[in-house]
């Protein structure tokens, strides 16, 4: 039954112990409170390999694609008006056109963004977690702004669940910077959740001498599944054990989530989004950029229909000009996202830049007519070289796809893989 | 054959079995029948089964699976097959059948259920009923359960798995929490002052809010996405006393459509958390208050309200009682009033129809200009005879249906002349008393219901004793036995040694999770022996209910009552009374009828326009079909031919009604005829196609699988499908000639294609049809909008089906009706099929041999006793097999 404290402590000891045993296999579940922990890994083998991050980045709504992909390729290109806020940092991303899945069209077509033409399949996030979430508190975390369209969907687990997103900023400052007396109500709730399972393993075990052999099987899936999850359970007890980091950050008082604030919202998301890398909280982020009819005022002035409707525009030139203001609005604060990357040095000396790979661009290729080829798309940072437009001619007999440029983020993580939605090509050539 | 059984074979064939041997007479009757397909090299081996067999162990499972089968196969005549080389003389056959039942009766009794995790759906049922529960719904990343024998509470189907095991484990602790919950302190602040501007303010759409300068501007609205201003940066900071102060003033102008006002505007305020659903009608959120605003125009100041506000709740104002959108229950002028207005104003409707409700990519404010423009203009076509047709014609557009032409019309004409309530600001100051939110509230009540009250002159054990006491027993479904409650108790003790700063509660709260992650909590029929009383009488209500014994049923299993068996029809026929029943009727046709398929096929809109609407009405037609029959004890003849069914108005597109209600009612028709029952309900008929097209081997193999209950292998692996040819070029039945002349096709394609020919009389959404169609636009190609404008409009008359067939046993069928009528001639058949799938259904099990005689018991009684429905269910849990574990 349940032991006393002193061997609590001793069997968490143990478990610490036992901790070398559990690297690697960062298990992420979808759990409806927690987050998905990653696994503690000793810091030697740390310094061996150089630390590498990915972000995902998508606008529901998507862009302009005359106004997001240069005229030009190659190096000298001359920077489109949507991506004009880059512009200080063109040798330090890449733009690639002419990539999609061949997957489906219309909205519910986006959630294949990062997983390729089949809904449900996992999400390249979900595999980079699976390769570095065990160095980190959380092995991936899956952000938006307020509560997006039901169809709106980014990140899917190796099950083919969508995984939920957060959409608060309080909600994530609270994950990542987590109160001392919130910290002991989880450490509370988890300890005996461990202890628990220990109990019902030897219940189960008494249990199984007594069932037919017949039934024995079924006391066996219970067991196997009741000393994973107590696993699971350590390796969070372990990460509640360190210490939260601390920070001088203070949010505003209410959650801007309402669809008219959501481009203010998008801006704190990303400013967490930074202190959650620079933290080393986690090394795995996509953060869904939504839109729904709001009317956005820009400048001081409102503009000329709300944001879905702008993006159907029918090639109204007015229209698409709105359109794309609120388009340059989304990209000026991912280049703030970027600048503070930059500016940022990891305990390596490199920028966080230099180890944080960010794919940008929407799983919508032409909104107007909800064709989803041709998908907006740009790379930057990763330690990759950088600085031009390239063009894939869709159809080229070995034309790349978007699984190629995702494959070649995937090897730049370090991870062994040669296939990923329907590609098998790469585009390395192209980064280096 | 059943093919799952060949799938099965493989696997037993390759492993060495140990025990005795069988007799020489059967291994001769093997060797010189059998083995001409069954022997030899793997690759040889037909459907993978080899039946060079030296020794039986009767222990093994597959052991038994494969002799029953055998027994099943040689009795039945189809093996060895019409076209063996040598066939046994009946007297070979009759040896071996004879031997073979004797020792299978011996060592394959009724029986053989494994322990039964709860499914997905029992499990939220089980969840639901233990906590008084009713909203628990389980979250989106819970592990669906797979299909296994046809359904997916099956035993051997429900395994256990780690992601569901951290479910389990996760739901145990949020359930906990909100039923337990920690002591909440009220903490101590300072009250402070807010001020919310009208630029601060915002909606949730978009909509016209902002227009006024210096105010927020509210026109009526029911859906508080439009038109309702929300304080999106005002947060209640903590739950309490808030005073709440409004400057307001009305809006009229002489341009108003409507008179002028005079009595005061209302201007109510609603609560709800940040964030939370956007599309919320204000009818289901919480009114904090309501003010009057003077209709003279004039600056009303500082209209003073005291609220209660929940930490982290925004504000919401809405005019509650504008001219369109009131509240339900109020007179409310929307429709009547604006197609009295709107729609009978000619230039209005001409110029709606001719923006055709307005293009994907204009807003509220545009689409008011352009009616504007165009009936300004003048230059409509006002005898254009579209505008004689009834506005229910028209739909499409940005704006759905000309009744939201009218409402985004008229909200925008109401915008920019009145009547409108212009919002000048709003005050907010507190926290001025602090207090538990609504919900914590709540919560301390429900825990003390439901861990019951403490008092002093109780120990904490004692309280804990005896709530653990009921709670365990409920849980597990059987009295808690007092050595197990005594561990649970110590648990509660140690933990209270442990922790000496926290409550007895917590240490339940420790107690509630571990009861819900307990083996015995998560499945049944754990054990030895005969099932017990409590087992049968969980076995029972989750048959019949979906879900754990009521307390009626545990007091029946108390000292073994329900053992016998007029108490077990007795409550058996109490829980067929009970609403839950529901859960049986929705989860087996769900299962058996394939209901549960319709949420995935989409028909094509160039079939016709359907909505979620009409999918709904279609599963509830089988739904209050089967339960009809279930209650009123109908003969199972009627599942054949009815001569009834429920319908309702969306129905009439399938069937062709002319009902105007959207309620179910129930609906008769002469007897004989092509509509009602399994081959004439449109669900059956969707969920066996594709939403596009039909296909007679699907609809075949569905029937002869769940009708007929003949089940058929799969096609040999590399046989290329085919698919139908929508131009209309060649018809399915060309197609498929090869079936019959080859003859490996031909032994299942003999039985399946008949029964698909006389089918495709029903259209892939289950509409009676004498041609096939011919679609005559390219989908892929057309914007989606015009698209769904254009809807059931794409197709024209193809070639003239064929629905005549000649059954396996030579019996020719002109149509359906022949069918039903061969049917109702073999009533065994049905019967057979219908009690095997209650078995597998409740038992939970692969029938085994044993179960196989029950079943030809009960087939036999029902079919000459002419069972109703009812009679069927109440055999088959009075059987043998269902008292068997």
């Amino acid at each position: 039954m349940h032991r006393s404290k002193n061997q609590r402590d001793t069997s968490v000891q143990s478990r610490l112990d036992r901790r070398n045993f559990l690297q690697g296999l960062g298990v992420s579940l979808a759990l409806p409170m927690l987050e998905s922990w990653g696994v503690p890994i000793a810091a030697a083998s740390q310094a061996s390999n150089p630390v590498k991050r990915i972000v995902c980045v998508g606008t529901y709504l998507g862009f302009h694609q005359s106004d997001f992909f240069p005229e030009q390729t190659g190096r000298r290109y001359d920077m489109p008006y949507v991506l004009e806020p880059l512009a200080g940092f063109r040798d330090r991303f890449s733009i690639f056109s002419g990539l999609d899945h061949r997957g489906r069209n219309g909205h519910e077509g986006w959630q294949a963004w990062m997983s390729g033409s089949a809904t449900g399949s996992v999400s390249m996030d979900q595999l980079v977690a699976e390769h570095v979430g065990h160095h980190t508190r959380y092995a991936s975390l899956q952000l938006t702004c307020g509560k997006p369209p039901d169809v709106a969907r980014l990140s899917f687990s190796k099950e083919g669940v969508a995984l939920p997103m957060m959409g608060r900023p309080s909600v994530l400052y609270q994950t990542l910077f987590r109160s001392d007396s919130d910290r002991s109500r989880l450490e509370y709730v988890l300890r005996g959740n461990g202890s628990l399972l220990d109990d019902v393993l030897e219940e189960s075990r008494k249990l199984k001498r007594k069932v037919s052999r017949r039934d024995q099987g079924k006391v066996d899936e219970y067991l196997a599944s009741v000393r994973d999850v107590e696993k699971m359970v350590q390796k969070q007890e372990v990460w509640l054990g360190k210490p939260f980091p601390k920070t001088n950050y203070a949010l505003p008082p209410f959650d801007p989530v309402s669809p008219d604030q959501s481009l203010e919202c998008e801006s704190l998301m990303y400013d967490l989004m930074a202190l959650a890398l620079s933290t080393d909280s986690t090394r795995v982020i996509t953060f869904l950029v939504p839109g729904w009819s709001q009317v956005f005022e820009i400048d001081g002035r409102r503009l000329s229909a709300g944001y879905h409707g702008l993006s159907h525009h029918g090639n109204d030139p007015k229209k698409i000009a709105d359109y794309n203001l609120v388009g340059r609005e989304h990209v000026k604060r991912f280049a703030r996202f970027v600048r503070k990357l930059e500016e940022h040095q990891d305990s390596h000396g490199q920028s966080l830049l230099q180890s944080t790979a960010i794919v940008y661009g929407s799983g919508m290729g032409d909104s107007n007519t909800h064709d989803n080829s041709n998908l907006p798309s740009l790379v930057a940072g990763g330690g990759f070289s950088h600085g031009h437009h390239w063009a894939s001619d869709r159809s080229a007999s070995h034309a790349r796809m978007l699984g190629d440029l995702l494959l070649t983020l995937m090897q730049g993580m370090g991870m062994e893989i040669d296939s990923f939605a329907g590609a098998s090509h790469n585009l390395n050539e192209q980064l280096s | 054959m059943k093919w799952k059984v060949c799938l099965y074979w493989s696997f037993v064939a390759s492993g060495l079995l140990i025990g005795e041997s069988p007799p020489p007479g059967i291994k001769l009757f093997l060797q010189q029948y059998c083995h001409q397909c069954h022997a030899g090299r793997d690759d040889a081996l037909e459907g993978g089964v080899r039946l060079e067999i030296d020794s039986l162990d009767w222990k093994s499972a597959q052991t038994l699976d494969l002799w029953t089968t055998i027994h099943e196969v040689v009795e039945s005549g189809d093996m060895p097959p019409e076209d063996a080389d040598a066939f046994p003389a009946a007297k070979q056959r009759k040896s071996l059948l004879e031997w073979l039942e004797a020792e299978l009766v011996n060592h394959a009794p009724p029986g053989g259920t494994v322990p039964r995790r709860l499914s997905r759906v029992e499990y939220q049922n089980t969840i639901r009923d233990l906590f008084d529960y009713p909203e628990f719904e389980l979250p989106p990343s819970f592990p669906s359960d797979v299909s296994n024998l046809g359904f997916d509470n099956v035993a051997s189907g429900l395994v256990m798995s780690p992601p569901l095991m951290a479910q389990y484990l996760e739901i145990a602790t949020a359930i906990a929490n909100e039923w337990i919950p920690e002591p909440t302190q009220l903490p101590r602040v300072q009250p402070r002052s807010y001020r919310v501007t009208p630029s601060d303010l915002n909606t949730d759409e978009g909509g016209g809010g902002k227009a006024a300068e210096a105010a927020f501007r509210l026109v009526s609205s029911r859906n508080m996405a439009s038109a309702a201003g929300w304080t999106g940066s005002f947060e209640a900071p903590y739950s309490g006393n808030y005073q709440l102060k409004i400057d307001a003033c009305t809006f009229q102008t002489d341009d108003m459509f409507y008179e002028k006002r005079t009595r005061p505007f209302q201007l109510q305020v609603y609560a709800r958390q940040n964030g939370q659903e956007k599309y919320a009608r204000f009818s289901d959120l919480r009114l904090v208050g309501e003010v009057f605003i003077s209709a003279s125009g004039a600056p009303s100041l500082g209209n003073a309200l005291e609220i209660e506000m929940d930490a982290g709740e925004i504000l919401g104002l809405r005019w509650a009682d504008g001219p369109i959108y009131s509240d339900p229950g109020r007179i409310d002028l929307s429709h009547a009033f604006l197609e009295d207005r709107l729609l009978n104003d000619r230039a209005f409707y001409a110029a709606a129809l001719e923006l055709n409700g307005g293009k994907r990519g204009s807003s509220q404010v545009e689409f008011y200009g352009a009616i504007r423009e165009l009936m300004e203009r003048q230059t409509l076509d006002l005898s254009d005879p579209a505008l004689a047709h009834s506005p229910e014609v028209y739909g499409g557009g940005l704006f759905n249906g000309p009744h939201n032409w009218c409402k985004a019309y008229a909200q925008e004409e109401m915008h920019r002349q009145g009547p409108a309530l212009d919002v000048l600001g709003l005050s907010i100051t507190g926290p001025n008393l602090v207090m538990l939110s609504q919900k914590a509230r709540e919560k301390i009540k429900r825990s003390r219901d439901f861990l019951g009250r403490h008092s002093s002159e109780l120990t904490d054990v004692d309280f804990a004793e005896r709530f653990l006491r009921g709670f365990l027993t409920k849980a597990f479904r059987f009295p808690v036995e007092e050595g197990q409650l005594s561990q649970y108790v110590e648990m509660v003790q140690t933990h209270r040694a442990d922790f000496p700063k926290k409550r007895i509660e917590d240490a339940l709260h420790l107690a509630v999770r571990r009861v819900l992650i307990s083996p015995q909590f998560l499945f049944r029929e754990i054990g030895n022996g005969g099932l017990g009383a409590y087992e049968l009488a969980s076995r029972l209500s989750y048959f019949l209910n979906g879900s754990a014994p009521d307390d009626l049923l545990m007091s029946a299993a108390n000292s073994d009552r329900i053992l016998q068996p007029e108490r077990l029809e007795a409550e058996a026929r109490r829980l067929l009374q009970k609403a839950s029943r529901k859960q049986f009727v929705k989860h087996f046709t769900g299962q058996w009828l394939a209901t549960r398929k319709l949420k995935d096929i989409m028909p094509d809109p160039r079939l016709l326009k359907f909505y979620e609407p009409d999918r709904q009405s279609i599963i509830e037609e089988v739904e209050l079909f089967f339960d009809e029959m279930l209650h009123h004890n109908r003969p199972l003849e009627d599942f054949i031919d009815p001569g009834f069914s429920f319908r309702n108005i969306n129905l009439n597109k399938i069937y062709g009604g002319t009902l105007t209600e959207s309620a179910m009612q129930r609906v008769s028709f002469p007897k004989g005829g092509t509509q009602g029952g399994l081959l004439g309900l449109a669900a059956i008929m969707m969920a066996t196609a594709n939403g596009v097209d039909t296909h007679p081997v699907h609809r075949g193999v569905w029937l002869l699988e769940n009708v007929f209950g003949q089940p058929t292998a799969p096609p040999p692996p590399g046989v290329p499908a085919i698919a139908p040819d929508t131009s209309g070029a060649r018809s399915m039945r060309e197609q498929m000639t090869r079936h019959a002349s080859d003859s490996n096709c031909a032994r299942c394609h003999k039985k399946i294609d008949p029964l698909g020919f006389v089918m495709e009389q029903f259209d892939p959404v289950g509409r009676w049809r004498e041609h096939y169609p011919i679609y005559t636009e390219d989908a892929s190609q057309t914007l989606k909008e015009e698209f769904y404008a254009n809807q059931g409009r794409g197709t024209r008359l193809g070639s003239r089906i064929d629905a005549s067939a000649t059954l396996a046993d030579g019996t020719v069928i002109g149509d359906v009706r022949d069918l039903k009528a061969y049917l109702l001639g073999h009533m065994d058949l049905l019967t057979r099929c219908l009690i095997e799938k209650l078995m597998v259904y409740s038992l939970g099990r692969k029938l085994s041999f044993g179960d196989r005689r029950v079943l030809q018991q009960l087939t036999a009684e029902a079919t000459q006793s002419q069972y109703g429905l009812q009679d069927v269910i109440l055999a088959v849990i009075l059987s043998d097999s269902f008292k068997a574990r």
